[in-house]
């Protein structure tokens, strides 16, 4: 004789709740997850995993190639330094950047669900809270991680900081290089992402706005002689200027001051979330 | 009548002179009422304040006036706490295609608060009890809509709400799958004790799994209440003789009753000018004018209304909020 359930029944739940800390913290993980495709088709991982591996690519054949040769034949072997390694991949992180915001925010109003997460413990703000702190964690891993393989590489040719404060100095240097350009980006990807719910909208005009802004500075800069700190308005460049001032380099914007660099990051941050922030606030989102 | 509606509770709703524009154009202008439980259906043609007045009870906008109190908390102030007790299914069917149905219901139950392991297995349970048991693990875009409406009810009521607000939840449905989803609405408020709230213009549906209703036209609450009080709203009785009803007529006429006729059958009020008469008083006037013709009766009743009548009764079918200087305050009734 073979048992059936007719019926479940429904339980009644007393238990624990974690209010808008456990929402925001979902709400970071479940966006996460959505940019790195995860938990989706094979399709959807293609573009996020390619771009962040191909970040990583230069930075794994610089530990390979330290590991593998003897020490005599690298000592002279000059690796790029953490600020000039982005030179490398700054194309794939401006990419990265266009690609993970729009797939963050746009979806959300695209298919109704910013109706269903505002009709939870969540408000308007801490919602994009917890969409600034998961574009901002993705960011990171093309942001952060591969200065960190590079600081590997520095080790293990033997020319890694040296003694506890140094390892404590290049760390905070890298990570706050890193959330530097993730913050700045996050800020500037999502205010332009919220003005349209299409994914490719947003991407097209986060990339003709990268094009866009380096054109305007080439001109000011080169045609009328602006001094260099206009790059400040050049985002695209903005962020890798400010890398370079916070390791103490200048390879590649010698002749931008660390002022200019801190206040124009600061500026277009917070303009961005302005954008964001209103955009957001006068959204009707019950229908 | 459900569980919750036979236990006297306070209002779980409630909402004093509402005022609402989006822009310049008014949306709810004025609207006071008090729902104290069970499934009360939000009656309103397109355009009446209905989904305004869900998304005001939310919190997710806040009034330009009046007051509005749901689960005795103020959405405005406290639309966190509000929003964890209250589930909340919207009207639009897009949700993300990509995303199986148990991982959106979980996702869903994480975001009002729920432990992973607790919310993992309410969503399956939750899935079950609206028949998507078999079809859980399947993506949301390769669903009919009849089962994103399911999965959207099961989303609702995944935490466990106090109150869930549905809106237009039949919308795009078949007559199978209507009749499917309004029996599962009737269970919600009838077995699991859940208050529901259901937005809807098809009065068919509110008449069939409502205890109670609110009728929204252009921003305000035309009437409100039990179904049962609503629909006895008309007043007088029935009567249906056998013969000529034509001295009948005459001689209700002639004792001041305001009547119509169809066929044999009598509908009889009190005197529409003069001392207003209950039901027992109409049946006493007709009972002894039937006795003095020596008439016939087959049936004598108290008249009741379908919902169609109370809705059309309320004078009003359709049409956005006009602008009302100072609304004057509406009687509260509750269910």
């Amino acid at each position: 004789m073979t048992a059936r359930i007719l019926d479940r029944g429904y339980r009644r739940y007393s238990g624990e709740r974690r209010g808008v800390v456990g929402a925001v913290r979902t709400l970071v993980l479940h966006s996460v997850q959505r940019a790195l495709g995860l938990r989706r088709s094979a399709w959807a991982k293609v573009l996020p995993f390619g771009t962040v591996l191909l970040a990583y690519v230069p930075a794994i054949v610089f530990v390979g190639v330290v590991s593998l040769f003897p020490a005599r034949e690298i000592r002279d072997l000059v690796l790029p330094s953490y600020a000039s390694y982005f030179g490398y991949v700054q194309l794939l992180v401006v990419l990265f950047v266009a690609f993970v915001a729009p797939e963050i925010l746009c979806t959300d109003r695209r298919t109704g669900m910013l109706g269903v997460y505002l009709a939870s413990p969540l408000t308007r703000d801490t919602y994009l809270v917890a969409k600034a702190l998961a574009t901002a964690g993705v960011l990171a891993f093309v942001t952060i991680g591969p200065p960190l393989v590079m600081l590997v590489a520095f080790i293990i040719q033997g020319e890694g900081p040296d003694g506890p404060g140094d390892v404590a100095l290049t760390l905070a240097r890298i990570f706050g290089a890193g959330l530097a350009i993730s913050v700045l980006y996050t800020a500037f990807s999502m205010g332009l992402s919220s003005l349209t719910d299409r994914k490719a909208f947003a991407t097209a005009g986060l990339i003709l706005f990268f094009l866009m802004s380096n054109v305007v500075t080439g001109v000011l800069v080169g045609a009328l002689g602006l001094a260099e700190n206009a790059i400040v308005l050049n985002i695209f460049f903005l962020p890798f200027a400010l890398v370079e001032k916070i390791h103490g380099e200048s390879v590649r914007f010698p002749d931008v001051t660390t002022a200019a660099c801190v206040l124009g990051a600061l500026a277009w941050t917070m303009v961005w979330a302005a954008v964001c922030r209103s955009r957001y606030a006068h959204l009707q989102v019950t229908r | 009548m459900s569980v919750a509606a036979a236990t006297p509770v306070a209002p779980v709703v409630r909402a004093e002179g509402v005022v609402k524009h989006w822009g310049r154009t008014p949306a709810l202008a004025g609207a006071t009422l008090a729902i104290s439980g069970g499934v009360t259906g939000l009656l309103g043609a397109n355009g009446s304040g209905k989904t305004t007045l869900l998304g005001l009870l939310l919190g997710l906008h806040p009034p330009d006036r009046g007051r509005l109190e749901v689960l005795g908390l103020d959405p405005t102030r406290a639309g966190p706490e509000v929003r964890e007790r209250v589930g909340y299914s919207p009207e639009h069917h897009s949700l993300p295609g990509d995303v199986k149905a148990v991982d959106f219901v979980r996702h869903i139950a994480e975001l009002h608060g729920l432990p992973r392991r607790e919310a993992t297995g309410r969503a399956s349970d939750v899935l079950w009890q609206v028949g998507l048991g078999e079809e859980r693990v399947r993506p949301l875009g390769t669903m009919s809509t009849g089962q994103r409406q399911r999965v959207k009810l099961a989303q609702a009521i995944v935490h466990d709400p106090v109150l869930v607000l549905l809106d237009e939840p039949t919308e795009g449905l078949d007559p199978v799958q209507r009749d499917d989803m309004l029996r599962l609405i009737a269970r919600i408020g009838a077995d699991f004790g859940i208050h529901v709230l259901l937005s809807s213009h098809v009065l068919d549906e509110v008449e069939r799994v409502c205890d109670n209703a609110v009728i929204l036209h252009a921003g305000q609450v035309v009437a409100a209440g039990p179904l049962d009080e609503l629909r006895s709203g008309g007043g007088g009785v029935v009567v249906e003789v056998d013969g000529d009803v034509r001295p009948v007529v005459d001689a209700l006429r002639g004792r001041g009753a305001t009547l119509h006729w169809d066929g044999t059958r009598l509908y009889v009020s009190g005197p529409q000018d003069g001392p207003a008469l209950d039901v027992v008083e109409v049946a006493d006037l007709v009972r002894d004018v039937l006795a003095d013709l020596g008439v016939a009766v087959r049936r004598l009743q108290p008249r009741t209304l379908t919902l169609e009548e109370v809705f059309l009764g309320a004078g009003r079918t359709g049409g956005q909020a006009v602008e009302v200087a100072d609304p004057a305050p509406q009687p509260a009734v509750g269910g």
